[in-house]
């Protein structure tokens, strides 16, 4: 499956009963969510970094939205926002986003489960000493009603080239929405789907019980999944060598070129990638998965170590895609 | 016309929305209705609530714990405190059954709280010794530890 799955993630909306949500929340009980909960965690056994927003410095939010450690909405709301990460980077707990705690677990590959499981870690162990807003009829209580009940919300990261190519990402969509579910492409802006990269989530949060959420993304997935790998099948039957002759043309620019921007890379990168799992290229899956956050323009700022023009960002770019291919590709 | 959700584009499609009982009609673009259409619950939500802000549904409600009124959170789609849940009751259980179409939770609850807990040990105490005490024909202390366990007893709890 992490063929095609790329990341799972399961994130619980919860906020305390006795602080004001988001809209109506004071600067000083913003502060007072944050302490609390920073109080209530101190005796978990992993290391954890805290980082405020406040005074951080816009590229080091933009890079941490990249990682999808925070989410954009908490880099808006930089003033009281602030994120506890583990060093692992498995699970992220925002605070102060348009609920007071947005506890996440993030795993790779296709493993709701484990995330799921860091996060409820999480919600058990604030739960030991702190009260969240409850109601026996809608559950956990969120700031807007379309999260009620468990907060939760589990997503897949789902890499569709063929269906995406073959223009079957209509019929992939319906297939979502008849079960409440709804996929949207990552990267880009409105229809385009940068990378072929999108993200199956659940819409509905109340009713049903976290399991039932989660096995239905989970069996959506798989399906969409299987829908992929037939498209691919059938793609390198018809025609192999157009097939092959596509993702080497993508390996060899992104091996040799000088200067890459960024929505050159994805495209080539969703060939790259494509060639990983089928095993054509000499390429490992976790190199292309790395390299994709990697590469990512707050990440290349970042790397460089200073504020770069986009002509010097992607050169520098292609500088960290042809070390990662040539020193890493087998990793 | 224009689009009634984005103002910008033509719109092309009516849609109907039954809330309450009673059908809301809306004039969509395309590009609208699709967003409607995926079952992005923000936008049936702010979709919901702007139809009704258009037909003057209104109510008149403000919450008591912070002030939030039902009017803002129309506007918005964002509630002012947990508290604004018990004081929009009436108002948001229709909308939030449409938007996720089941009323009552599933799944994980809080833990009992340490004082639930120590407030559960102690009447199961009680019960027993007031059991003994009927056992022991001591009517007069049974009937002591009857008031002290109706004291400790929550109304909803007693109603059951």
């Amino acid at each position: 499956m992490s063929e095609i799955v790329l990341t799972s993630r399961v994130r619980l909306a919860r906020n305390y009963e006795d602080l004001p949500f988001r809209s109506r929340i004071s600067a000083a009980q913003g502060e007072e969510c944050v302490q609390r909960t920073l109080e209530a965690l101190r005796a978990l056994p992993q290391a954890y970094t805290f980082l405020p927003l406040r005074g951080m410095e816009e590229n080091e939010k933009k890079a941490l939205v990249e990682a999808h450690l925070i989410s954009p909405d908490l880099m808006e709301h930089g003033e009281s926002g602030a994120v506890l990460v583990r060093g692992d980077q498995k699970i992220s707990i925002m605070i102060n986003e348009e609920d007071h705690l947005r506890i996440q677990g993030i795993s790779a590959g296709e493993n709701l489960d484990e995330a799921a499981e860091n996060a409820f870690s999480i919600d058990d162990e604030l739960q030991k000493t702190l009260s969240f807003a409850f109601d026996s009829q809608w559950g956990y209580l969120t700031a807007c009603p379309t999260n009620t009940g468990t907060g939760l919300r589990a997503s897949v990261m789902l890499h569709l080239p063929m269906l995406t190519l073959l223009k079957q990402m209509g019929k992939v969509n319906q297939l979502a929405a008849k079960l409440g579910l709804t996929l949207r492409g990552i990267y880009g802006e409105g229809s385009e789907a940068q990378g072929n990269l999108y993200q199956l989530s659940n819409q509905v949060t109340l009713g049903r019980t976290e399991k039932e959420i989660m096995d239905a993304v989970a069996a959506t997935a798989r399906q969409m999944a299987e829908m992929e790998k037939v498209f691919r099948k059938k793609a390198w039957d018809k025609d192999a060598v157009a097939f092959e002759d596509q993702l080497f043309r993508s390996y060899g620019i992104l091996c040799n070129a000088r200067r890459m921007p960024i929505k050159e890379f994805m495209v080539h990168w969703s060939n790259l990638r494509l060639g990983a799992s089928m095993e054509k290229l000499p390429v490992s899956i976790n190199t292309c998965d790395s390299l994709l956050t990697g590469v990512q323009p707050a990440h290349v700022q970042k790397a460089a170590g200073a504020a770069l023009s986009d002509k010097e960002a992607d050169a520098y770019r292609s500088e960290l895609i042809r070390k990662a291919l040539n020193d890493g590709g087998n990793s | 016309m224009l689009c009634e959700e984005c103002g910008k584009n033509q719109a092309e499609v009516m849609m109907t929305t039954v809330i309450n009982g009673e059908s809301i009609t809306r004039h969509l673009c395309r590009e609208c209705l699709k967003k409607y259409e995926s079952g992005d619950l923000q936008a049936v939500l702010a979709a919901v609530l702007s139809a009704m802000t258009a037909k003057n549904q209104t109510s008149d409600a403000v919450c008591p714990h912070c002030g939030q009124t039902y009017a803002a959170f129309q506007k918005t789609g964002m509630l002012g405190c947990a508290g604004c849940y018990q004081a929009f009751r009436k108002e948001l259980t229709p909308l939030i059954t449409r938007m996720q179409g089941r009323t009552q939770h599933a799944g994980r609850r809080p833990p009992v709280s340490e004082e639930e807990q120590a407030r559960q040990t102690l009447m199961e105490d009680l019960r027993a010794r007031m059991e003994a005490a009927v056992a022991e024909e001591n009517f007069e202390e049974a009937a002591r530890l009857r008031d002290e366990l109706r004291a400790m007893t929550p109304a909803k709890e007693a109603q059951e």
